[in-house]
């Protein structure tokens, strides 16, 4: 689909930012997202998004590609500060140990930290049943 | 988690989405997950929790159905079905919102220069594309139904005259005649029983199944004359070996081991109950009589017909602890069916005024019984 023509001729920014899109939803053929087209077109038919163009599914899989990049980079700073905080508490006998098998994992509670930022508030079952909030519903909202 | 596929985050409905339990979009969210995988590994996690993995998953998924479904509605207020781009910017605009970009503030700006889009534009330049690993097939898969072709394109004629040419066409007569007829080979396959009708919609393949089935139970009940015997002799072999195919065994046929009722019980506990069968429903008879205070010590004279009833009511049941719940009368109060009834409040007199002591005896027991339960009436 081709965006919509400006008809004053006289503003030359907008024919550019027109050509920037039109340029950009081009090239959006040739990166590939990692969130497959098929996927994406699921779910887009599922809420009701119609549309021939290839290009603007590319589009919305490289939106929520960005928009999971972003909030595994958040999860991964908040696991580094907790990391951090851990350590200075450690002797240091220990840390050299721990240094060697440091693995990364994702866990729930940097989870919810990062999303909260982003206007989502996840809540899991808790395990064990020792924390007033446990037994209320999990709700996951967008907002 | 585990439902998230489509429902957009907006208007959250608390309840009903999380009992739904359908695997219907199980293979798309399978997908999402190893998705959402890659793109962690790519920043830096070497492992990640199963439910955190879930619950990004389901969020990432959300979030491409609410762009979608802003993107929809927006190009339904322009006046159209089809979504164009500045829709879907619009889309995106609206939930980038949150983080905030450049440009937000401004109302009028022009969706071409949108901050949210050149964000999108720098992440493209600076990330490198991880393809995913698998090929995905298109899905969902929408399966070619082959109908039942119709008269005029079987080209037969329809029997009847009010029957229009265009209809699907009756199912060959052999596929649901009851008679067995074995003389060919080529008739056997519909020599069949009325159950196995449904040959309508199958092909072929389907057909030669279910008629090799159908020759095998056809073999049990009738003695076909097979063209070949040797293998009539492995068919009925294996017809017999098959405990499924066997038929119902006869009363009589196999020893079962008899259970002996217990009988002691009853008979005493049916003497405390000549229940005072003016006050109950018909249906409550049995319920009743299985527990009853000593009132019926009085009535006992005339309820002594009543007596071998119960007992033989009792005999039958398995001994069941109900409690009889009162209102002003002695008994009777009960609400019929229900099993739980709370006892009755006893009235100190009817002990004063008992005259066989073992009934006596247990009509107390009873009684003690029913005071250390907690006492609540039951009303009708």
């Amino acid at each position: 689909m081709n965006p919509n023509h400006n008809p004053q001729s006289s503003d030359g920014g907008r024919h550019d930012d027109d050509a920037a899109l039109t340029e950009f939803l081009a090239s959006l053929m040739d990166y590939t997202p990692t969130i497959p087209d098929e996927l994406v077109e699921h779910y887009l038919a599922k809420s009701g998004f119609q549309s021939p163009d290839l290009r603007l599914t590319r589009l919305v899989a490289v939106a929520t590609q960005k928009f999971v990049a972003e909030v595994a980079g958040d999860a991964l700073q908040v696991y580094c500060r907790h990391c951090k905080a851990r350590q200075a508490t450690i002797p240091k006998d220990k840390r050299d140990r721990q240094q060697k098998d440091k693995r990364l994992v994702l866990t729930m509670e940097d989870l919810t930290k990062a999303l909260h930022d982003y206007g989502v508030n996840v809540r899991h079952q808790e395990y064990f049943a020792d924390s007033p909030s446990t037994g209320m519903d999990p709700a996951t909202r967008d907002e | 988690m585990s439902n998230g596929g489509g429902k957009t985050g907006r208007h959250l409905e608390k309840p009903s989405t999380w009992k739904r339990k359908s695997g219907a979009d199980d293979f798309a969210q399978a997908i999402a997950k190893i998705a959402v995988a890659q793109l962690l590994e790519s920043q830096g996690f070497h492992s990640f929790q199963q439910s955190a993995l879930e619950a990004l998953s389901d969020v990432a998924v959300r979030y491409a159905s609410s762009i979608g479904r802003s993107a929809h509605y927006y190009a339904n207020l322009a006046g159209r079905t089809e979504s164009n781009a500045f829709d879907v910017i619009q889309g995106l605009e609206d939930l980038v919102y949150v983080q905030g970009f450049s440009g937000a503030s401004d109302v009028d700006h022009c969706l071409e220069d949108s901050g949210a889009v050149r964000e999108i534009v720098q992440y493209v330049n600076e990330v490198e594309p991880i393809p995913f690993v698998h090929p995905v097939p298109r899905f969902p898969i929408v399966k070619d139904r082959e109908l039942t072709p119709s008269f005029s394109r079987k080209g037969k004629v329809p029997p009847a005259e009010h029957i229009p040419a265009w209809l699907p066409a009756f199912p060959d007569p052999q596929t649901y005649s009851l008679d067995s007829t074995v003389d060919a080979r080529g008739a056997d396959p519909h020599a069949a029983n009325g159950k196995f009708e449904q040959e309508r919609e199958n092909d072929k393949g389907d057909r030669s199944l279910l008629s090799s089935q159908q020759q095998m139970v056809s073999g049990m009940f009738e003695n076909p004359t097979f063209a070949d015997p040797d293998d009539a002799k492995a068919k009925k072999a294996s017809v017999e070996g098959n405990p499924f195919l066997a038929p119902p065994l006869k009363v009589g046929e196999k020893e079962v081991a008899p259970i002996a009722p217990p009988t002691k019980l009853f008979n005493n506990v049916a003497f405390d109950n000549p229940v005072a069968r003016n006050f109950l429903d018909d249906k409550s008879v049995s319920v009743l009589e299985t527990f009853a205070p000593a009132i019926e010590a009085m009535k006992s004279t005339s309820c002594d017909s009543g007596e071998d009833q119960t007992t033989r009511v009792l005999n039958e049941n398995p001994r069941v602890r109900f409690k009889i719940g009162v209102g002003n009368k002695f008994l009777g109060r009960s609400t019929g069916l229900s099993p739980e009834k709370e006892h009755q409040r006893t009235l100190p007199w009817f002990a004063m005024e008992d005259e066989k002591d073992d009934r006596k005896r247990r009509a107390e027991k009873i009684l003690r019984e029913s005071l250390e339960n907690p006492d609540q009436l039951v009303q009708l």
